[in-house]
Protein backbone atom coordinates (compact mmCIF):
# COMPACT_ATOMS: atom_id res chain seq x y z
CA UNK A 1 0.00 0.00 0.00
CA UNK A 2 2.32 2.59 1.40
CA UNK A 3 4.92 1.39 -1.87
CA UNK A 4 1.79 1.78 -3.92
CA UNK A 5 1.20 5.74 -3.20
CA UNK A 6 4.87 6.14 -3.08
CA UNK A 7 4.79 4.83 -6.56
CA UNK A 8 2.02 7.29 -7.15
CA UNK A 9 3.19 10.51 -6.49
CA UNK A 10 6.34 9.84 -8.17
CA UNK A 11 4.02 9.64 -11.38
CA UNK A 12 2.35 12.46 -10.27
CA UNK A 13 5.66 14.67 -10.00
CA UNK A 14 7.03 13.51 -12.74
CA UNK A 15 3.90 14.35 -15.11
CA UNK A 16 3.22 17.26 -13.17
CA UNK A 17 6.74 18.33 -14.06
CA UNK A 18 7.13 17.34 -17.83
CA UNK A 19 3.31 19.25 -18.41
CA UNK A 20 4.24 22.11 -16.82
CA UNK A 21 7.33 22.40 -19.05
CA UNK A 22 5.46 21.77 -22.10
CA UNK A 23 2.67 23.63 -22.22
CA UNK A 24 3.31 25.91 -18.86
CA UNK A 25 4.83 28.65 -21.79
CA UNK A 26 1.53 28.54 -23.12
CA UNK A 27 0.24 30.96 -20.09
CA UNK A 28 2.87 32.61 -20.77
CA UNK A 29 1.23 35.33 -22.46
CA UNK A 30 -1.97 35.21 -20.16
CA UNK A 31 -0.75 35.13 -16.91
CA UNK A 32 2.73 36.32 -17.29
CA UNK A 33 3.59 36.38 -13.12
CA UNK A 34 2.39 32.67 -13.20
CA UNK A 35 5.26 31.50 -15.35
CA UNK A 36 8.70 32.06 -14.57
CA UNK A 37 10.92 33.21 -17.48
CA UNK A 38 12.80 30.15 -17.09
CA UNK A 39 10.18 28.02 -19.04
CA UNK A 40 10.94 29.92 -22.26
CA UNK A 41 11.61 27.20 -24.77
CA UNK A 42 13.95 29.37 -26.30
CA UNK A 43 15.90 27.97 -23.06
CA UNK A 44 14.98 24.94 -22.53
CA UNK A 45 13.00 23.79 -25.34
CA UNK A 46 9.85 21.41 -24.03
CA UNK A 47 9.64 17.92 -23.90
CA UNK A 48 8.08 17.32 -27.50
CA UNK A 49 10.99 19.10 -29.12
CA UNK A 50 13.90 17.54 -26.95
CA UNK A 51 12.51 13.45 -27.90
CA UNK A 52 11.88 14.47 -31.54
CA UNK A 53 15.93 15.92 -31.47
CA UNK A 54 16.74 12.83 -29.88
CA UNK A 55 15.64 10.89 -32.50
CA UNK A 56 17.18 12.57 -34.89
CA UNK A 57 20.40 13.38 -33.39
CA UNK A 58 20.46 9.62 -32.35
CA UNK A 59 20.06 8.68 -36.05
CA UNK A 60 16.27 6.89 -35.22
CA UNK A 61 14.78 9.22 -37.94
CA UNK A 62 16.15 11.15 -40.76
CA UNK A 63 16.12 14.52 -40.92
CA UNK A 64 12.74 14.04 -43.52
CA UNK A 65 11.29 12.70 -40.39
CA UNK A 66 11.10 8.95 -41.74
CA UNK A 67 12.37 6.00 -39.43
CA UNK A 68 15.88 4.96 -40.16
CA UNK A 69 15.10 1.24 -38.79
CA UNK A 70 12.83 0.75 -41.91
CA UNK A 71 14.90 1.35 -44.62
CA UNK A 72 18.07 -0.87 -45.34
CA UNK A 73 21.26 1.74 -44.85
CA UNK A 74 20.00 4.24 -43.66
CA UNK A 75 21.10 4.45 -40.12
CA UNK A 76 24.60 3.55 -41.40
CA UNK A 77 24.40 6.42 -43.71
CA UNK A 78 22.90 9.26 -41.12
CA UNK A 79 25.82 7.51 -38.79
CA UNK A 80 28.15 8.17 -41.25
CA UNK A 81 27.16 11.50 -41.81
CA UNK A 82 27.65 13.46 -39.01
CA UNK A 83 31.54 13.44 -36.89
CA UNK A 84 30.12 13.87 -33.71
CA UNK A 85 26.46 12.33 -33.57
CA UNK A 86 25.20 10.97 -30.44
CA UNK A 87 26.27 7.30 -30.61
CA UNK A 88 29.90 8.28 -31.16
CA UNK A 89 29.54 11.48 -28.88
CA UNK A 90 28.42 8.86 -25.81
CA UNK A 91 31.42 5.99 -26.36
CA UNK A 92 34.05 8.69 -26.75
CA UNK A 93 32.16 10.51 -23.31
CA UNK A 94 31.80 6.82 -22.02
CA UNK A 95 35.13 5.33 -22.92
CA UNK A 96 37.32 8.60 -21.30
CA UNK A 97 34.99 8.33 -17.81
CA UNK A 98 35.84 5.12 -17.48
CA UNK A 99 39.99 5.15 -18.24
CA UNK A 100 39.98 8.38 -15.49
CA UNK A 101 38.27 6.24 -13.13
CA UNK A 102 40.50 3.28 -13.44
CA UNK A 103 43.84 5.03 -13.58
CA UNK A 104 42.32 7.93 -10.47
CA UNK A 105 41.31 4.83 -8.39
CA UNK A 106 44.30 2.70 -8.89
CA UNK A 107 46.67 5.25 -8.27
CA UNK A 108 45.02 7.10 -5.60
CA UNK A 109 44.61 3.61 -3.92
CA UNK A 110 48.79 3.40 -4.39
CA UNK A 111 49.50 6.39 -3.04
CA UNK A 112 47.11 6.49 0.10
CA UNK A 113 48.37 2.74 0.93
CA UNK A 114 51.64 4.66 0.52
CA UNK A 115 51.06 7.60 2.47
CA UNK A 116 49.14 6.05 4.59
CA UNK A 117 51.38 3.66 6.19
CA UNK A 118 54.39 5.58 6.45
CA UNK A 119 54.56 8.38 8.84
CA UNK A 120 57.73 9.60 6.91
CA UNK A 121 56.13 9.74 4.24
CA UNK A 122 52.77 11.82 5.17
CA UNK A 123 54.83 13.83 7.18
CA UNK A 124 56.97 15.20 4.32
CA UNK A 125 54.14 15.47 1.34
CA UNK A 126 51.46 17.14 4.55
CA UNK A 127 51.94 20.72 3.00
CA UNK A 128 51.85 19.90 -0.91
CA UNK A 129 49.23 17.49 -0.02
CA UNK A 130 46.86 20.30 1.52
CA UNK A 131 47.65 22.90 -0.64
CA UNK A 132 47.28 20.82 -4.17
CA UNK A 133 44.38 19.33 -2.72
CA UNK A 134 42.17 23.12 -1.89
CA UNK A 135 43.09 24.18 -5.74
CA UNK A 136 39.59 23.13 -7.32
CA UNK A 137 40.83 20.27 -10.07
CA UNK A 138 38.76 21.73 -12.74
CA UNK A 139 40.74 25.31 -12.67
CA UNK A 140 43.34 23.05 -13.85
CA UNK A 141 41.71 21.79 -17.26
CA UNK A 142 42.54 24.46 -19.29
CA UNK A 143 46.29 24.20 -18.41
CA UNK A 144 45.59 20.09 -18.95
CA UNK A 145 44.40 20.28 -22.51
CA UNK A 146 47.06 22.94 -23.59
CA UNK A 147 49.18 20.48 -22.60
CA UNK A 148 47.54 17.58 -23.45
CA UNK A 149 45.64 18.51 -26.38
CA UNK A 150 41.88 18.58 -27.69
CA UNK A 151 42.34 14.86 -27.47
CA UNK A 152 41.28 11.85 -25.70
CA UNK A 153 44.63 12.08 -23.20
CA UNK A 154 43.48 15.57 -22.17
CA UNK A 155 40.27 14.09 -20.98
CA UNK A 156 41.17 11.21 -19.84
CA UNK A 157 43.77 13.20 -17.06
CA UNK A 158 41.16 15.99 -16.28
CA UNK A 159 39.10 13.26 -14.55
CA UNK A 160 42.14 10.88 -13.56
CA UNK A 161 43.48 14.65 -11.45
CA UNK A 162 39.22 14.63 -10.06
CA UNK A 163 39.58 11.34 -8.92
CA UNK A 164 42.81 10.85 -7.55
CA UNK A 165 42.30 13.01 -4.73
CA UNK A 166 39.47 11.74 -3.69
CA UNK A 167 40.23 7.91 -3.73
CA UNK A 168 43.53 9.00 -2.32
CA UNK A 169 42.05 10.62 1.06
CA UNK A 170 39.72 7.76 1.63
CA UNK A 171 42.68 5.03 1.14
CA UNK A 172 45.07 7.48 3.21
CA UNK A 173 42.41 7.46 6.43
CA UNK A 174 41.53 3.83 5.94
CA UNK A 175 45.14 2.87 5.67
CA UNK A 176 45.53 4.91 9.45
CA UNK A 177 42.64 3.54 10.38
CA UNK A 178 43.71 -0.70 9.83
CA UNK A 179 43.30 -2.09 13.42
CA UNK A 180 45.82 -2.68 15.16
CA UNK A 181 44.76 -6.07 16.40
CA UNK A 182 44.29 -7.22 13.08
CA UNK A 183 47.99 -6.78 12.66
CA UNK A 184 49.24 -8.21 16.23
CA UNK A 185 47.06 -11.10 15.46
CA UNK A 186 48.09 -11.77 11.67
CA UNK A 187 51.60 -11.33 13.39
CA UNK A 188 51.31 -13.64 16.06
CA UNK A 189 49.43 -16.03 13.52
CA UNK A 190 52.70 -16.47 11.47
CA UNK A 191 52.92 -13.13 9.35
CA UNK A 192 55.55 -11.85 8.10
CA UNK A 193 56.11 -7.70 7.38
CA UNK A 194 54.74 -7.94 3.49
CA UNK A 195 51.79 -10.79 4.49
CA UNK A 196 50.89 -8.68 6.81
CA UNK A 197 50.41 -5.97 4.21
CA UNK A 198 49.00 -8.15 1.83
CA UNK A 199 46.39 -9.97 3.87
CA UNK A 200 45.86 -7.53 6.37
CA UNK A 201 46.54 -4.17 5.50
CA UNK A 202 45.68 -4.28 1.79
CA UNK A 203 41.94 -5.58 2.54
CA UNK A 204 40.60 -3.63 5.21
CA UNK A 205 42.11 -0.42 3.45
CA UNK A 206 39.83 -1.55 0.42
CA UNK A 207 36.81 -0.90 2.14
CA UNK A 208 37.46 2.57 2.28
CA UNK A 209 38.22 2.42 -1.23
CA UNK A 210 35.47 1.27 -2.29
CA UNK A 211 33.22 3.20 -0.54
CA UNK A 212 35.17 6.63 -2.64
CA UNK A 213 34.10 4.20 -5.77
CA UNK A 214 30.37 5.74 -6.53
CA UNK A 215 31.33 9.15 -6.37
CA UNK A 216 34.62 8.79 -8.22
CA UNK A 217 33.26 7.51 -10.55
CA UNK A 218 30.44 10.75 -11.16
CA UNK A 219 33.49 12.77 -10.36
CA UNK A 220 34.90 11.17 -13.39
CA UNK A 221 32.43 11.72 -15.57
CA UNK A 222 32.14 15.59 -14.83
CA UNK A 223 36.36 16.04 -15.29
CA UNK A 224 35.23 14.65 -19.25
CA UNK A 225 32.64 17.00 -19.56
CA UNK A 226 34.61 19.80 -18.13
CA UNK A 227 37.88 19.18 -20.65
CA UNK A 228 35.33 18.10 -23.33
CA UNK A 229 33.49 22.27 -22.76
CA UNK A 230 37.01 23.25 -23.18
CA UNK A 231 38.41 21.67 -26.30
CA UNK A 232 37.50 18.52 -27.83
CA UNK A 233 37.14 16.63 -31.40
CA UNK A 234 34.25 13.94 -30.07
CA UNK A 235 32.17 13.78 -26.53
CA UNK A 236 28.80 14.79 -25.23
CA UNK A 237 30.39 18.16 -23.75
CA UNK A 238 31.72 19.13 -27.01
CA UNK A 239 27.87 18.43 -27.98
CA UNK A 240 26.58 20.79 -25.45
CA UNK A 241 28.71 23.08 -26.69
CA UNK A 242 28.11 23.01 -30.22
CA UNK A 243 24.08 23.24 -29.85
CA UNK A 244 24.82 26.18 -27.28
CA UNK A 245 26.47 27.98 -30.34
CA UNK A 246 23.65 27.00 -33.04
CA UNK A 247 21.26 28.20 -30.22
CA UNK A 248 19.61 25.05 -30.24
CA UNK A 249 18.17 24.19 -26.51
CA UNK A 250 16.75 21.10 -28.27
CA UNK A 251 20.54 19.90 -28.47
CA UNK A 252 21.44 20.60 -25.51
CA UNK A 253 18.86 18.71 -23.62
CA UNK A 254 19.57 15.72 -25.33
CA UNK A 255 23.10 16.02 -24.27
CA UNK A 256 22.23 16.37 -20.96
CA UNK A 257 19.75 13.84 -20.86
CA UNK A 258 21.91 11.26 -22.44
CA UNK A 259 24.71 12.59 -19.75
CA UNK A 260 22.07 12.13 -16.93
CA UNK A 261 21.42 8.30 -18.03
CA UNK A 262 25.00 7.54 -18.73
CA UNK A 263 25.40 8.83 -14.88
CA UNK A 264 22.52 6.66 -13.97
CA UNK A 265 24.09 3.86 -15.64
CA UNK A 266 27.87 4.23 -14.36
CA UNK A 267 26.54 4.57 -10.49
CA UNK A 268 24.50 1.72 -10.24
CA UNK A 269 27.14 -0.36 -12.16
CA UNK A 270 29.31 1.08 -9.68
CA UNK A 271 27.07 0.27 -6.51
CA UNK A 272 26.54 -3.36 -7.50
CA UNK A 273 30.08 -3.95 -7.72
CA UNK A 274 30.80 -2.32 -4.29
CA UNK A 275 27.91 -4.40 -2.59
CA UNK A 276 29.77 -7.46 -4.28
CA UNK A 277 32.96 -6.67 -3.06
CA UNK A 278 31.85 -5.51 0.21
CA UNK A 279 29.54 -8.76 0.92
CA UNK A 280 31.02 -9.42 4.16
CA UNK A 281 30.34 -6.20 6.25
CA UNK A 282 27.20 -6.52 8.10
CA UNK A 283 23.63 -6.06 6.19
CA UNK A 284 23.67 -2.42 8.96
CA UNK A 285 26.53 -0.57 7.90
CA UNK A 286 26.12 -1.65 4.17
CA UNK A 287 25.63 1.80 2.56
CA UNK A 288 23.17 1.08 -0.62
CA UNK B 1 56.30 -20.86 44.32
CA UNK B 2 55.08 -23.35 46.59
CA UNK B 3 54.80 -26.39 44.03
CA UNK B 4 57.45 -25.97 41.63
CA UNK B 5 60.36 -29.07 42.72
CA UNK B 6 63.50 -28.49 41.05
CA UNK B 7 63.81 -29.56 37.14
CA UNK B 8 64.65 -33.49 37.52
CA UNK B 9 67.48 -34.72 35.95
CA UNK B 10 66.49 -37.94 35.66
CA UNK B 11 63.36 -37.40 33.32
CA UNK B 12 63.66 -34.08 31.81
CA UNK B 13 60.47 -35.53 29.96
CA UNK B 14 57.86 -34.83 32.39
CA UNK B 15 58.70 -32.04 33.98
CA UNK B 16 60.28 -29.94 31.04
CA UNK B 17 60.09 -26.19 32.03
CA UNK B 18 58.02 -24.20 28.83
CA UNK B 19 57.50 -21.06 29.94
CA UNK B 20 59.37 -18.91 32.95
CA UNK B 21 59.15 -15.50 33.74
CA UNK B 22 61.35 -14.19 36.44
CA UNK B 23 61.14 -10.42 38.42
CA UNK B 24 59.13 -9.62 35.24
CA UNK B 25 58.01 -5.82 35.71
CA UNK B 26 55.93 -3.54 33.97
CA UNK B 27 55.41 0.84 34.14
CA UNK B 28 52.56 2.77 31.99
CA UNK B 29 52.67 5.55 31.76
CA UNK B 30 48.80 7.21 32.34
CA UNK B 31 48.01 11.06 32.21
CA UNK B 32 52.18 11.88 33.04
CA UNK B 33 52.28 9.42 36.21
CA UNK B 34 54.16 6.12 35.81
CA UNK B 35 51.70 3.23 37.01
CA UNK B 36 53.48 0.05 38.06
CA UNK B 37 51.07 -2.54 35.96
CA UNK B 38 53.15 -5.66 36.64
CA UNK B 39 55.81 -5.68 39.76
CA UNK B 40 58.32 -8.50 39.97
CA UNK B 41 56.31 -11.57 39.06
CA UNK B 42 58.11 -14.76 38.99
CA UNK B 43 56.53 -18.51 37.88
CA UNK B 44 57.04 -20.97 35.66
CA UNK B 45 54.82 -23.16 33.82
CA UNK B 46 56.19 -27.32 32.68
CA UNK B 47 54.81 -28.78 29.88
CA UNK B 48 51.36 -29.84 29.22
CA UNK B 49 50.41 -27.84 32.05
CA UNK B 50 47.10 -25.68 31.84
CA UNK B 51 47.82 -22.93 34.28
CA UNK B 52 45.03 -20.05 34.46
CA UNK B 53 46.12 -16.57 35.59
CA UNK B 54 43.64 -15.05 38.16
CA UNK B 55 43.52 -11.76 39.24
CA UNK B 56 40.95 -8.92 39.48
CA UNK B 57 40.68 -6.25 36.96
CA UNK B 58 43.73 -4.20 36.03
CA UNK B 59 46.13 -6.50 38.37
CA UNK B 60 48.28 -6.58 35.26
CA UNK B 61 47.55 -10.66 34.09
CA UNK B 62 46.71 -9.21 30.63
CA UNK B 63 49.79 -7.41 30.78
CA UNK B 64 52.12 -10.39 31.75
CA UNK B 65 50.03 -12.43 29.19
CA UNK B 66 51.11 -9.84 26.33
CA UNK B 67 54.99 -9.67 27.19
CA UNK B 68 54.78 -13.41 26.89
CA UNK B 69 53.37 -12.87 23.27
CA UNK B 70 55.90 -10.71 22.61
CA UNK B 71 53.22 -7.70 22.09
CA UNK B 72 54.37 -5.56 24.90
CA UNK B 73 58.29 -4.71 26.19
CA UNK B 74 58.98 -5.59 29.36
CA UNK B 75 60.88 -2.89 31.72
CA UNK B 76 62.70 -5.34 33.61
CA UNK B 77 63.27 -9.09 34.33
CA UNK B 78 62.96 -11.45 31.62
CA UNK B 79 60.60 -14.24 29.90
CA UNK B 80 61.60 -17.25 28.48
CA UNK B 81 59.90 -19.69 26.01
CA UNK B 82 61.69 -23.27 25.94
CA UNK B 83 64.88 -21.62 27.39
CA UNK B 84 65.24 -18.63 24.94
CA UNK B 85 64.99 -15.24 25.66
CA UNK B 86 61.76 -13.51 24.28
CA UNK B 87 62.31 -10.68 22.01
CA UNK B 88 59.65 -7.74 22.36
CA UNK B 89 58.14 -7.81 18.61
CA UNK B 90 59.32 -11.20 17.29
CA UNK B 91 56.55 -13.61 17.85
CA UNK B 92 57.67 -17.25 18.53
CA UNK B 93 56.90 -20.16 15.81
CA UNK B 94 55.09 -22.80 18.17
CA UNK B 95 53.23 -20.40 20.34
CA UNK B 96 49.38 -19.52 19.63
CA UNK B 97 47.32 -16.93 21.12
CA UNK B 98 43.82 -16.37 21.57
CA UNK B 99 42.60 -12.77 21.71
CA UNK B 100 40.01 -11.53 23.95
CA UNK B 101 38.44 -9.15 21.39
CA UNK B 102 36.94 -10.65 18.50
CA UNK B 103 40.61 -10.40 16.28
CA UNK B 104 38.76 -12.60 12.94
CA UNK B 105 39.12 -11.20 9.77
CA UNK B 106 36.01 -9.91 8.55
CA UNK B 107 36.29 -10.15 4.96
CA UNK B 108 37.73 -13.68 5.37
CA UNK B 109 34.74 -16.74 5.90
CA UNK B 110 35.23 -18.65 8.41
CA UNK B 111 37.12 -21.15 6.32
CA UNK B 112 39.56 -18.61 5.40
CA UNK B 113 40.04 -17.52 8.45
CA UNK B 114 40.85 -20.48 10.19
CA UNK B 115 43.36 -21.38 7.66
CA UNK B 116 44.94 -18.36 7.46
CA UNK B 117 48.21 -19.44 9.78
CA UNK B 118 48.34 -22.42 7.21
CA UNK B 119 47.87 -20.35 3.94
CA UNK B 120 50.87 -18.36 5.34
CA UNK B 121 52.82 -21.44 5.77
CA UNK B 122 52.75 -22.43 2.11
CA UNK B 123 51.06 -25.18 2.85
CA UNK B 124 49.27 -26.98 -0.11
CA UNK B 125 45.59 -25.83 -1.17
CA UNK B 126 44.73 -29.84 -1.14
CA UNK B 127 45.66 -30.83 2.69
CA UNK B 128 44.89 -26.94 4.14
CA UNK B 129 41.21 -27.67 3.23
CA UNK B 130 41.16 -31.06 4.80
CA UNK B 131 42.98 -29.55 7.55
CA UNK B 132 40.22 -26.73 8.42
CA UNK B 133 37.47 -29.01 7.19
CA UNK B 134 38.42 -31.50 10.19
CA UNK B 135 38.83 -27.88 12.30
CA UNK B 136 35.29 -27.11 11.38
CA UNK B 137 34.05 -30.03 12.27
CA UNK B 138 36.11 -30.51 16.07
CA UNK B 139 34.59 -27.03 16.94
CA UNK B 140 30.96 -27.41 15.77
CA UNK B 141 30.73 -25.15 13.05
CA UNK B 142 29.40 -27.86 9.98
CA UNK B 143 27.82 -25.57 7.45
CA UNK B 144 29.08 -21.97 8.58
CA UNK B 145 32.22 -22.70 6.61
CA UNK B 146 31.28 -19.78 4.05
CA UNK B 147 30.17 -18.08 5.90
CA UNK B 148 31.50 -13.95 7.07
CA UNK B 149 32.06 -13.88 10.51
CA UNK B 150 29.32 -10.36 10.58
CA UNK B 151 26.95 -13.29 10.13
CA UNK B 152 27.73 -15.48 13.19
CA UNK B 153 27.13 -14.78 16.97
CA UNK B 154 30.05 -14.16 19.58
CA UNK B 155 30.18 -17.45 20.59
CA UNK B 156 30.47 -18.89 17.06
CA UNK B 157 32.96 -16.10 16.44
CA UNK B 158 34.97 -17.26 19.14
CA UNK B 159 35.32 -20.67 18.23
CA UNK B 160 36.74 -19.57 14.62
CA UNK B 161 38.67 -17.77 16.76
CA UNK B 162 40.00 -20.69 18.68
CA UNK B 163 40.38 -22.72 15.65
CA UNK B 164 42.18 -20.39 13.63
CA UNK B 165 45.34 -20.72 16.90
CA UNK B 166 44.81 -24.15 17.30
CA UNK B 167 45.11 -25.17 13.54
CA UNK B 168 48.98 -24.45 13.19
CA UNK B 169 49.19 -26.87 16.20
CA UNK B 170 50.99 -24.83 18.90
CA UNK B 171 52.36 -26.38 21.74
CA UNK B 172 51.78 -23.66 23.64
CA UNK B 173 48.67 -21.93 23.77
CA UNK B 174 48.41 -17.90 25.47
CA UNK B 175 44.60 -16.91 25.95
CA UNK B 176 43.62 -13.40 27.19
CA UNK B 177 39.79 -13.55 28.71
CA UNK B 178 38.74 -15.64 25.39
CA UNK B 179 35.53 -16.06 26.63
CA UNK B 180 35.39 -12.67 28.41
CA UNK B 181 32.80 -11.21 26.36
CA UNK B 182 30.05 -13.86 26.55
CA UNK B 183 27.27 -14.73 28.46
CA UNK B 184 27.12 -17.42 31.02
CA UNK B 185 25.48 -20.44 28.87
CA UNK B 186 27.87 -20.02 25.81
CA UNK B 187 30.80 -19.73 27.81
CA UNK B 188 29.98 -22.89 29.54
CA UNK B 189 29.41 -24.56 25.97
CA UNK B 190 33.00 -23.20 25.56
CA UNK B 191 34.47 -24.66 28.60
CA UNK B 192 33.49 -27.84 26.88
CA UNK B 193 34.74 -27.14 23.77
CA UNK B 194 37.97 -25.86 24.82
CA UNK B 195 38.64 -29.15 27.69
CA UNK B 196 37.69 -31.80 24.62
CA UNK B 197 40.14 -29.75 22.41
CA UNK B 198 42.89 -29.76 24.83
CA UNK B 199 42.69 -33.53 26.13
CA UNK B 200 43.55 -34.31 22.36
CA UNK B 201 46.72 -32.33 22.21
CA UNK B 202 47.65 -31.52 25.63
CA UNK B 203 48.76 -27.95 24.94
CA UNK B 204 51.08 -25.98 27.57
CA UNK B 205 48.24 -23.44 28.28
CA UNK B 206 48.40 -19.60 29.98
CA UNK B 207 44.97 -18.84 30.28
CA UNK B 208 44.12 -14.99 31.94
CA UNK B 209 40.66 -14.51 33.60
CA UNK B 210 39.02 -13.17 36.39
CA UNK B 211 36.38 -15.76 36.46
CA UNK B 212 37.11 -18.37 39.20
CA UNK B 213 34.66 -20.67 38.28
CA UNK B 214 36.18 -20.70 34.79
CA UNK B 215 40.01 -20.96 35.98
CA UNK B 216 38.66 -24.30 38.39
CA UNK B 217 37.43 -25.45 35.47
CA UNK B 218 40.12 -25.81 32.95
CA UNK B 219 42.98 -25.66 35.07
CA UNK B 220 45.32 -27.56 36.52
CA UNK B 221 46.50 -25.02 38.40
CA UNK B 222 45.84 -21.04 39.77
CA UNK B 223 47.87 -18.64 39.47
CA UNK B 224 46.59 -15.94 41.41
CA UNK B 225 47.94 -12.03 41.43
CA UNK B 226 47.34 -8.84 44.04
CA UNK B 227 45.79 -6.03 42.76
CA UNK B 228 47.92 -3.35 40.91
CA UNK B 229 50.91 -3.52 41.32
CA UNK B 230 50.72 -6.72 40.36
CA UNK B 231 52.51 -9.58 42.15
CA UNK B 232 51.96 -13.48 42.23
CA UNK B 233 50.05 -13.88 45.50
CA UNK B 234 49.55 -17.19 45.73
CA UNK B 235 49.79 -20.85 43.42
CA UNK B 236 46.62 -23.14 43.97
CA UNK B 237 47.11 -27.01 42.43
CA UNK B 238 43.34 -27.76 40.89
CA UNK B 239 43.77 -31.45 41.13
CA UNK B 240 40.21 -32.22 39.96
CA UNK B 241 40.58 -35.91 37.69
CA UNK B 242 39.94 -35.69 33.74
CA UNK B 243 38.52 -35.32 31.49
CA UNK B 244 36.49 -32.62 32.99
CA UNK B 245 32.33 -32.46 32.47
CA UNK B 246 32.40 -28.98 32.58
CA UNK B 247 28.80 -28.38 34.04
CA UNK B 248 29.05 -31.66 36.66
CA UNK B 249 32.34 -30.83 38.15
CA UNK B 250 30.95 -27.37 39.59
CA UNK B 251 28.54 -29.86 41.36
CA UNK B 252 30.96 -31.77 43.36
CA UNK B 253 32.04 -31.04 47.03
CA UNK B 254 35.63 -30.95 46.21
CA UNK B 255 34.85 -27.85 43.51
CA UNK B 256 33.04 -26.06 46.17
CA UNK B 257 35.79 -26.37 48.50
CA UNK B 258 38.41 -25.44 46.36
CA UNK B 259 36.02 -22.45 45.40
CA UNK B 260 35.92 -21.15 48.98
CA UNK B 261 39.31 -21.37 49.38
CA UNK B 262 40.61 -19.51 46.67
CA UNK B 263 37.50 -16.96 47.01
CA UNK B 264 38.89 -15.66 50.51
CA UNK B 265 42.27 -14.72 48.58
CA UNK B 266 40.97 -13.50 45.61
CA UNK B 267 38.12 -11.56 47.60
CA UNK B 268 41.01 -9.53 49.45
CA UNK B 269 42.37 -8.58 46.36
CA UNK B 270 38.66 -7.41 44.82
CA UNK B 271 38.11 -5.36 48.27
CA UNK B 272 41.67 -3.64 47.64
CA UNK B 273 41.41 -3.44 43.88
CA UNK B 274 38.25 -1.32 44.34
CA UNK B 275 39.75 0.84 47.24
CA UNK B 276 40.58 4.37 45.13
CA UNK B 277 44.69 4.42 44.44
Amino acid sequence: MRRAMTLFWQIVIGVGALAIWEWGWDLHARVPWLVPDILDPYFVSKPSEIFKQFLRMGCLVTPRGDWTLGTPGAFERCIGRSENNLWIATYFTLKNTLWGFATGVSSGFVLGLLLGRSDRLSEIFYPYITAFNSIPRIALAPIIILAFGIGDASKIVTAWLVVVFLVFFNTFEGARSVDRDHINAARLLGAGEWQVTRTVIVPSTMAWLFASLTPAVSFALIGVIVGEFIGAEHGIGRMIIEAEARGEAAGMMVAVFVLMIVGVILATGVRRLQSYLLRWRPASTLAT
Amino acid sequence: MQNTPPESLADPSSLRCRIEIDKLRKVFLAQGREVVAVDDASFRIDDGEFVALLGPSGCGKSTILNMVATLITPNGGAIRVDDAAVVPGRPIRNVGYVFQKDTLFPWRTVEDNIGYALELAGVPAEERKARVAEAIRQAGLDGFGRFYPASLSGGMRQRVSLMRTLIARPEILLMDEPFGALDTHTKLDMHSVLLSLWERERQTVLFVTHDLGEALTLADRIILMSARPGRVKADFKVDFPRPRDAVKLRETPQYAALFSQVWHSLGEEFAKGSSPT
